[in-house]
């Protein structure tokens, strides 16, 4: 099991500072949520995390079973599902799940077990031959998961999943994550919806590039002396 | 095979062949493209409007005309008896001006003094040369009617090599196929590079557990396939449809071509990382295209360019290629002519494929 932990983690793009010192916990096994505005910082973090952006000051720490690790050891087990579609619209769900197949290098009976059951749950047995750029919003986040998911990775980063998602699809979509948990996936998923917070087992709240609290939804919101995330944004840190 | 490779392949061979308008792009437009410049860029210069000004009742110079209009070069131009052959000219009614002398040609060159004039027009000077050439050819043989020639203290036989009918098709269509191949391939990889960073999936790839050579090569080895196979579909169609020849071996054909291939899908690549969509990539594709086919020597010599061109010409693959397709296909194939143009060639494609995985590989940090 993986758990990482970021410490004073800067990142600045020209003159603007992306992040500015954010510095958490990153517990295996737990549903981990970003949560912020637009701008607040949520990419930034997910992308210095999968590796694909290197920090400006601070540094990124990797741990298995508790002892030292490095990212290149995490990365085989690392999943990244991108905010902007992640997926190629002319080429069906059976093909998408062919293509990750092979890059991931899994073999014939792997593949055929993990799609079997990712299709099973994800319900998109049916839509096997259906073109990506012909699903619904809420089937094309799921098959994007389902990518992410079928090389059984520890660590799963997704990227605003549900965004732009009808709220039954949403519903499902967060149900997926509760079962995904469950099997003590590392997962960090960042939103701009307030409710979702909720949903988390940790929560990490991001203004503006900095850290505004970081805990379970209960305790952030009765530190904060709110009811809701969406009230601590509007009285607090938030626009 | 790497099965990353291979899934890359099948991924890019699938997205291209179904799109209808990517094939007809890839496999349609080559071959008309092929069949429109061979027949357009026609160097050889047919119809043109001659005007023969004699007196009535000169035979001699009604023969001559006749020789003129049945060599398949010149026609006849319609004027009016009297008319001003300089106006004939600066109208457009003529493209040149026979003016028989005075007395009758078979008179005149019964005296050896059959001098005639011929005006050309000579505001296209490229035109006009090819004009009088012609109109010497024709005369010479028409003059052996009169009897032999004076001896000439030095003369030579003509044998024209490689295209004696010197058609211009059989220079023109292997240029043509180097062009297309160009094309296709680095507007190809330029464009399936950016469109995947303007999709988003070149994160999720950038973030599997692959090596940023197996990237790469996923992403370009399906152009040069591809490039390889355009190659195929425009060497056949040069065939069959111009009759151009292939003179030397298929191997020397292909491993040019394949050379070539490499390298301006690296170049293709380099023009990605530089644009951040599609219409910036195909906008770079064509600023490097157009200079690249003008210096090729396609259609005019390179020699014929001034210094500074001419250096910059050396650095154009498709130069090298160009001189490699004519060689091979028309003249057999000089080892000599194919290794040193195919070896300029392969250093070009380490340069550039270097070059491509340089950038590359910063755009991935």
């Amino acid at each position: 099991m993986f758990s990482i932990r970021t410490e004073g983690l800067r990142k600045q793009f020209g003159a603007v500072k992306a992040l500015d010192g954010v510095s958490f916990d990153l517990s295996a096994g737990l549903l981990h949520g970003l949560i912020g505005s637009d701008g607040a910082g949520k990419t930034t973090t997910l992308r210095l995390l999968a590796g694909l952006l290197r920090p400006s000051a601070g540094e990124v720490l990797y741990y298995r079973d508790g002892k030292d690790s490095s990212f290149a050891e995490m990365r085989p087990s690392l999943a990244y599902m991108p905010q902007q579609a992640s997926l190629y619209p002319d080429l069906s769900v059976g093909e998408h799940l062919e293509f990750f197949r092979e890059l991931y290098r899994l073999d014939a009976a792997t593949f055929t077990r993990r799609s079997g059951e990712l299709l099973e749950i994800t319900r998109l047995d049916k839509f096997r031959e259906r073109r990506a750029g012909k699903l619904s919003g809420g089937m094309y986040k799921k098959l994007g998961l389902m990518c992410a998911l079928l090389q059984s990775p520890s660590v799963l980063l997704l990227d605003e999943p549900t965004n732009g998602v009808d709220p039954i699809s949403r519903r499902e979509f967060w149900e997926l994550l509760y079962a995904l948990a469950a099997k003590k996936i590392l997962i960090i998923v960042s939103t701009a919806y307030m409710d979702e917070a909720e949903r988390c087992s940790r929560v990490h709240l991001l203004d503006r590039g900095r850290l505004l609290s970081s805990g379970e939804p209960r305790e952030v919101l009765k530190a904060a002396g709110a009811a809701s995330f969406e009230e601590i944004f509007i009285k607090g840190g938030g626009r | 095979m790497n099965p990353t490779l291979k899934a890359f392949i099948k991924k890019e061979l699938v997205q291209t062949l179904r799109d209808t308008r990517m094939r007809v792009l890839l496999f349609g437009a080559p071959i008309l493209q092929l069949t429109i410049f061979g027949l357009a860029l026609s160097t050889e210069i047919k119809n043109i409007k001659l005007a023969v000004f004699s007196q009535p009742g000169d035979t001699a110079a009604v023969r001559l005309a006749e020789d003129f209009y049945s060599s398949g070069w010149f026609k006849p131009s319609v004027f009016r008896p009297g008319e001003d052959p300089f106006e004939l000219i600066g109208s457009g009614r003529a493209d040149a001006v026979l003016i028989m002398p005075a007395g009758g040609l078979g008179r005149a060159a019964g005296r050896a003094e059959g001098r005639m004039q011929l005006l050309v027009d000579a505001s296209n000077a490229t035109k006009a040369r090819v004009v009088e050439a012609y109109a010497r050819t024709i005369t010479a043989r028409a003059a052996a009617a009169y009897g032999p020639a004076p001896e000439q203290p030095l003369s030579f036989d003509v044998r024209v090599l490689y295209n004696p009918a010197m058609e211009s098709s059989l220079f023109l269509v292997p240029g043509v196929m180097g062009m297309l191949v160009c094309l296709v391939t680095i507007i190809l990889t330029a464009m399936s590079l950016t469109r995947e960073r303007e999709l988003g999936t070149f994160e999720t790839i950038v973030s599997a557990p692959l090596s940023d050579a197996e990237i790469l090569l996923g992403k370009t080895l399906p152009f040069v396939l591809l490039g390889l196979v355009v190659f195929s579909l425009v060497l056949t169609a040069a065939h069959l449809i111009f009759g151009v020849p292939v003179r030397g071996p298929l191997w020397q054909l292909f491993l040019a071509a394949f050379v070539f291939v490499v390298t301006t899908v690296s170049v293709g690549t380099s023009i990605s990382t530089l644009a951040k969509n599609q219409q910036q990539a195909m906008l770079g594709g064509f600023m490097f295209l157009f200079p690249a086919i003008l210096m090729s020597g396609i259609m005019y010599p390179v020699e014929n360019m001034p210094a500074a061109v001419i250096g910059a010409a050396y650095l154009d693959p498709l130069m090298y290629f160009m001189r490699l397709l004519r060689s091979i296909m028309l003249k057999g194939g000089d080892l000599q002519v194919f290794w040193t143009n195919v070896g300029a060639l392969a250093l070009m494609a380490v340069f550039a494929a270097g070059l491509a995985y340089n950038r590359f590989k910063q755009t991935l940090d």
